[in-house]
């Protein structure tokens, strides 16, 4: 059965047209790329109000491209596609952003998009978590003409973003991190196609003795409104030789971070102990893939 | 017994047409002028109405017809399709739509439209005025003084109450070198049929109705219909789909969507189609949570010698399948299972304001062998006793009178075979000690087992077990099998035919299953309690038998020898040790043609006696209710720090009689599994504690295992014991698989960390619970 | 208020007047009427409506008609030329992957997106690329087993 409630869905060319449309249907339009959460949004009674849909995937932001300074990816690029860019594939600094991608079924890969997955700000999703460990960058688009905003500042609370009206996401910029970084993502999942019940990403920068020059940590999934930066873990590393010791204190520490929610997938106190387990983990991944 | 077709992997005729597209699921059904009819479901767990109006819902563009309680005919009945609709041991106290709410979803009003999206529409204008009632969604909270009654003559809320006893419980306590006691529980599971209920009702100017729905039981739809409308049987008429997408179980019941659908369809002459969303599927059918509670006594050497068990079983608004699951759950998920003199056994199906239940793979058995299985591990890891001894000790034996009904006998039972073969496939001798295991990631192998069950429902009270086919050969050489069972995946249609092609000399592709609908064949039986092969199976052959002793007749008349003499092979009648033969197809020539035939001598007649169709009817019970028996072993890995279980590897055995065919055999374990493995580790639906309403309505949140989470491997071990009643010696297998792995998983996971979780599902949370971890 | 929309479904050309709202698995089922794309759930989460948009595999139930302007759809019913079945079908036949046969035609339409980059999958990597898909009859082996034997076929 359709979305009776929605009655247009345009696919605008250029952004003046989207922010032409954007002005006409004000709360009533909700940018869309690859569509994939409306449904669901639809069935969670959360499309309030929203009539139309505009569809921004004729407006050229399917490009990514990379230079020496970092990587450039279009708000409609699609996870697939993403998937296939080497500097993605292949790299130890963007180890995060590739493992998060590989966890979605085939048909959500192919048609998520990197734009709508972020501007979507729903702390279940997996993306978000692993591009706030490798300090992305959001690019935005508006009437007041285009904007940066750091992820962090990005996501306002429960599917709130903090976009004015007028604006949408334009795309991405991954910042290349220094030599000797790497980053990780672990999602905890029930089955192969589900929302985590918690994620953890991490990104750490090391010197050549292993002392740990930047950490971050990031812990997303039920915990809180908005992926959580783990500070007193990341403290805790900062500027220590990144041991085997210090790494699982690491995950332990993550624990004062968190305040997670208890629902019917599972307990406060269960997310707490598998964000520890997973900050751990995922520590010990990002380190081996500066090893290599 | 030497058979050509029987016992070769034949591939499913109804494949073909399934990997390009599957045109035959009801869920394809459209007729002209079709109208689509929504249902308005309550919002509220426990609540009388007290007003609707729909006269805005009415007034919009498309709306053909509204339905409200007040339309509808109130007659109460049980909408459980295998049994007759007023039997005495189940309770009737389901309406098509009411005024008092008794769960949230329940249908409260309906809307017949031109489009699915205007009836959805029309029912966002109804305005629904409801007093909210206490609502009770615990039976023990339901069956204490002073809890909302749901029910008129339900005391305590306490729909039934069987129970059963052998020898003296007492006696058996005294005798008792040890004693133990536990309570486990299960939780409410869906069967995750993949194509929704859905139904298209048509009737004519008569009022006669012609139905189409994903079912498993065409003549139960067409007498509950009948019932619940108050017509004569006669004017129902329930086409058979020629597949349908799934059952397990869910499908045995009378919906509320063939009843409305069918009011529509006389109200409006048109025909009218419902289909369920996934969510409305969801609070549709389930199994039923059941809590049971074992005290067991033994000898040190592990003989039983008591056995007490309390179930409570909540079976939600209506009692629907719950007066039945209690009873197959207490005799075959606990009592018969084991022999043991002094047992004794007390159910009760709860009312409360949850959703209501449905059939499901198993019915109640699943839920007794998690316990029963459970325990015994329980008991041998406490006396340090061998857990294969321990069952073989106190299993019934081949030749033994049947637990059930002593006038059946165990004819085959090889459940020691299924144990020890099992058991050498896995290495069950080099397992570690429980606990043992070195690492974060542990390993385990446990196993449970389901030593009795059924080969349909001969002898059981109230419930129908009479199969039908009829059989006619055609002018091709091909034959043309007719009979009402319902193929909903596991390979009814393969299987029958093979019967057939078997019994009458066929090769497997040439016999045909084709149309039917309940004006033009026998009755049958649903396709349930794992009785298709043995019992519509035995029919298949019965009537077989009559289409080939007709043919040899008339073989033996062309042939100029005597029926006795001749045998068939591969489409060809011979006399037996000769050179001598006809074809079937120039035997149908000769039934088939003229009497006078025009030669060049000119006219010239054959016989009257070789002159019909060669056709075959039956209709019987079957002979008997043979016990399969079966185990399933599952090596496994607990992840230590999260609790997340692996599974590496399974082998299920089975005393199965005979292989009808091998790879829908293996089919069956296979999918079995991943039915029995979400029921151990994942699946739940789950409500809110206070409005009632279902947190887990898609498959985001009910959590069913994809092909990640599957081992690698599942191996079954088929033991053909030849069962004297069976068609070709086959018993039954569906049912056991799905039973087994809830245990074995429980067992292993033991054996891996020491953890015993009695409650399911076990997930990796109540793991690091029980590991102390959180 | 209804666009027309032209997309080639299967090698042929459609001219569609179509709700803003409708999905492609609406277009393909109630205005086209083919059926092999299926409902289960209404919601991406069974996989059973599975076709191909431009050759990638996508969940019909969640893609919105007007934004199939000028796309390429393929379906099952594109499966088969000329009568003859493709690989993957013969195989999901031969090795018993068919049960009920409901979540088939999405199943197959997946792994045929995967073969065509994946020439020698293992057993790890077919499960993988099949999570989207569930099946609750055949547990997932024979049907593991039919797409590596496809495999090597196609």
């Amino acid at each position: 059965m359709s979305l009776t409630s929605v009655t247009g869905y345009f696919t605008p060319e250029d952004n003046e047209e989207v922010l032409g449309l954007l002005q006409k249907y004000g709360d009533g339009a909700m940018i869309v790329a690859g569509g994939s959460f409306v449904h669901g949004l639809d069935a969670r009674d959360l499309l309030n109000g929203i009539e139309v849909l505009i569809d921004i995937r004729r407006l050229g932001l399917d490009k990514v491209t990379a230079d020496s300074e970092g990587l450039d990816v279009g708000a409609t690029v699609t996870f697939s596609e993403l998937q296939k860019i080497s500097e993605i594939r292949d790299s130890a600094a963007f180890g995060a952003v590739r493992d998060a991608l590989n966890y979605p079924p085939t048909q959500i890969r192919n048609v998520a998009t990197v734009g709508g997955n972020i501007a979507a700000a729903c702390p279940y999703f997996d993306l978000p978590t692993a591009l706030a460990a490798v300090g992305a960058i959001v690019k935005v688009q508006g009437r007041g003409g285009p904007r940066e905003i750091g992820l962090q500042d990005f996501f306002a609370g429960l599917f709130e973003n903090n976009l004015e009206d007028s604006e949408f996401v334009s795309g991405l910029y991954l910042p290349l991190p220094p030599p000797r970084s790497a980053s990780a993502f672990i999602k905890f999942e029930t089955n192969a196609n589900d929302l985590a019940i918690v994620n953890v990403a991490v990104g750490v920068t090391l010197d050549e003795s292993r002392v740990c020059q930047e950490a971050r940590v990031v812990v997303g999934g039920g915990v809180a409104e908005t992926p959580v930066r783990a500070s007193s873990s990341e403290s805790l590393m900062q500027s220590e030789e990144l041991s085997d010791e210090l790494m699982r204190q690491a995950g332990e520490a993550v624990q004062s971070d968190l305040q997670p929610m208890s629902d019917h997938r599972a307990s406060a106190e269960y997310r707490t102990a598998i964000a520890k387990v997973l900050t751990e983990r995922a520590l010990q991944r990002a380190v081996a893939r500066i090893q290599l | 017994m030497n058979t050509t077709v029987v016992g070769e992997s034949i591939l499913r005729p109804d494949a073909y047409e399934k990997v390009q597209g599957g045109k035959g699921f009801p869920v394809n059904v459209t007729l002209p002028r079709m109208l689509h009819a929504k249902l308005l479901r309550s919002p509220y767990p426990y609540a009388r109405i007290l007003n609707i109006d729909a006269s805005a819902a009415e007034e919009l563009t498309g709306v053909k017809a509204v339905l409200l309680p007040k339309d509808v005919p109130q007659k109460k009945y049980c909408p459980v399709y295998f049994v007759p609709t007023m039997a005495a041991s189940m309770v009737q106290d389901m309406v098509v739509m009411s005024d008092t709410v008794r769960y949230a979803g329940q249908p409260v009003a309906a809307v017949a439209a031109t489009t699915p999206e205007i009836a959805e529409r029309a029912l966002q204008l109804i305005d629904v005025e409801y007093e909210q009632l206490e609502a009770v969604f615990d039976p023990e909270s339901a069956m204490r003084e002073g809890a909302p009654r749901l029910h008129e003559d339900a005391e305590n809320n306490i729909a039934v109450n069987p129970s059963f006893t052998f020898g003296d419980l007492e006696a058996g306590f005294e005798g008792a070198d040890h004693i133990f006691e536990g309570t486990y529980k299960t939780q409410r599971a869906h069967t995750c049929y993949l194509e929704p209920r859905v139904c298209v009702v048509d009737s004519d100017i008569n009022g006669r109705l012609t139905v189409h729905s994903s079912m498993q039981h065409m003549f139960g739809l067409r007498e509950k219909l009948a019932f619940v409308l108050d017509i004569p049987e006669s004017m129902v008429k329930v086409v058979k789909p020629p597949y349908i997408g799934g059952g397990f179980g869910g499908k045995l019941d009378i919906g509320y969507i063939e009843p409305i659908a069918a009011l529509f369809s006389l109200k409006t002459g048109r025909p009218v189609r419902i289909e369920q969303t996934r969510y409305e599927d969801f609070i549709t059918t389930t199994r039923n949570p059941i809590e049971v509670y074992l005290k067991t006594g033994v000898k040190s050497d592990g003989t039983f010698t008591a056995r007490y068990a309390l179930s409570t079983l909540d079976c939600g608004a209506h009692a629907t399948h719950g007066a039945e699951v209690i009873n197959v759950h207490g005799m075959f998920g606990i009592l018969l299972n084991y022999r043991c003199a002094n047992q004794t056994w007390e159910g009760r199906t709860v009312y409360t304001n949850n959703m209501i239940g449905g059939g499901y793979r198993g019915y109640g058995s699943p839920q007794g062998s998690f316990a029963v299985e459970s325990q015994i591990d329980e008991i041998c890891d406490e006396l340090d006793l061998d857990p294969i001894e321990f069952r073989l000790k106190n299993a019934h034996q081949e030749g033994d009178p049947h637990p059930f009904n002593p006038e059946f006998t165990l004819s085959t039972y090889r459940f020691a075979d299924c144990l020890k073969q099992a058991a050498e496939r896995i290495g069950w001798t080099d397992r570690a000690a429980a606990k043992s295991s070195n690492g974060h990631k542990k390993r385990g192998i446990g196993f449970g087992c389901q030593p009795v069950w059924v080969s349909g429902c001969m002898g059981f009270p109230d419930i129908y077990e009479h199969s039908g086919a009829i059989i006619k050969l055609n002018s091709d050489g091909t034959a043309d099998l007719s009979n009402a069972t319902v193929d909903m995946g596991s390979g009814q249609i393969t299987t029958l035919c093979q019967i057939a092609a078997e019994e009458l000399g066929l090769a497997a592709d040439k016999v045909r299953m084709t149309y039917a609908d309940t004006d033009t064949v026998p009755f049958d039986a649903p396709s349930h309690a794992s009785r298709v092969t043995y019992s519509a199976g035995n029919a298949v052959k019965a009537a077989s038998a009559v289409v080939k002793k007709r043919l040899l007749e008339v073989a033996g008349d062309l042939l100029e020898a005597s029926s006795e003499d001749l045998e068939v092979r591969d489409g060809v009648v011979y006399i037996k040790g000769s050179d001598k033969k006809i074809s079937i197809p120039d035997v149908i020539k000769r039934a088939e043609g003229p009497f006078v035939v025009m030669t060049e001598e000119g006219p010239k007649p054959t016989t009257i006696k070789e002159k019909g169709t060669i056709i075959g009817v039956a209709s019987m019970a079957p002979p008997s209710n043979p016990s399969p028996s079966s185990v399933e072993f599952v090596e496994l890995e607990v992840d230590t720090d999260t609790g997340e279980v692996e599974i590496l590897r399974v082998v299920f055995a089975h005393d199965i009689g005979k292989v009808i065919n091998p790879m829908a055999a293996e089919g069956q374990v296979e999918g079995g599994f991943q039915q029995g493995m979400g029921y151990a580790l994942m699946e739940e639906i789950q409500f809110d504690a206070d409005s009632g309403a279902c947190l887990t309505a898609d498959f985001l949140d009910y959590k069913i295992p994809t092909a990640v989470e599957m081992p690698p491997s599942i191996e079954s071990i088929f033991i053909e014991s030849n069962e004297p009643t069976g068609p070709f010696g086959a018993k039954s297998l569906s049912e056991p698989c799905v039973s087994v792995p809830a245990p074995a998983i429980a067992n292993a996971i033991y054996n891996a960390v020491g953890v015993r979780v009695r409650e399911l599902p076990i997930t990796p949370e109540k793991i690091l619970a029980g590991l102390g971890k959180l | 208020m209804k666009k027309l929309i032209t997309l080639e479904i299967n090698g042929e050309q459609h001219e569609l007047a179509l709700e803003p709202s409708e999905t492609l698995l609406q277009v393909l089922r109630d205005e086209l009427g083919l059926v092999g794309a299926k409902r289960g759930c209404d919601s991406g989460g069974c996989g059973c409506c599975t076709v191909q948009v431009d050759g990638q595999a996508v969940y019909s139930c969640m893609q919105f008609a007007h934004a199939l302007q000028g796309r390429t759809v393929k379906t099952i019913e594109g499966m088969s030329q000329n009568g003859e079945l493709d690989p993957l079908q013969a195989a999901f036949i031969e090795e018993g992957a068919v049960q009920c046969g409901y979540c088939t035609c999405g199943m197959i339409m997946t792994a045929d997106e995967f073969l065509a980059t994946e020439t020698e999958p293992d057993d790890q990597q077919i499960r993988h690329a099949i999570a989207g898909n569930l099946c609750r009859c055949t547990g997932y082996q024979k049907i593991v087993t039919a797409i590596k034997t496809a495999s090597a076929r196609r």
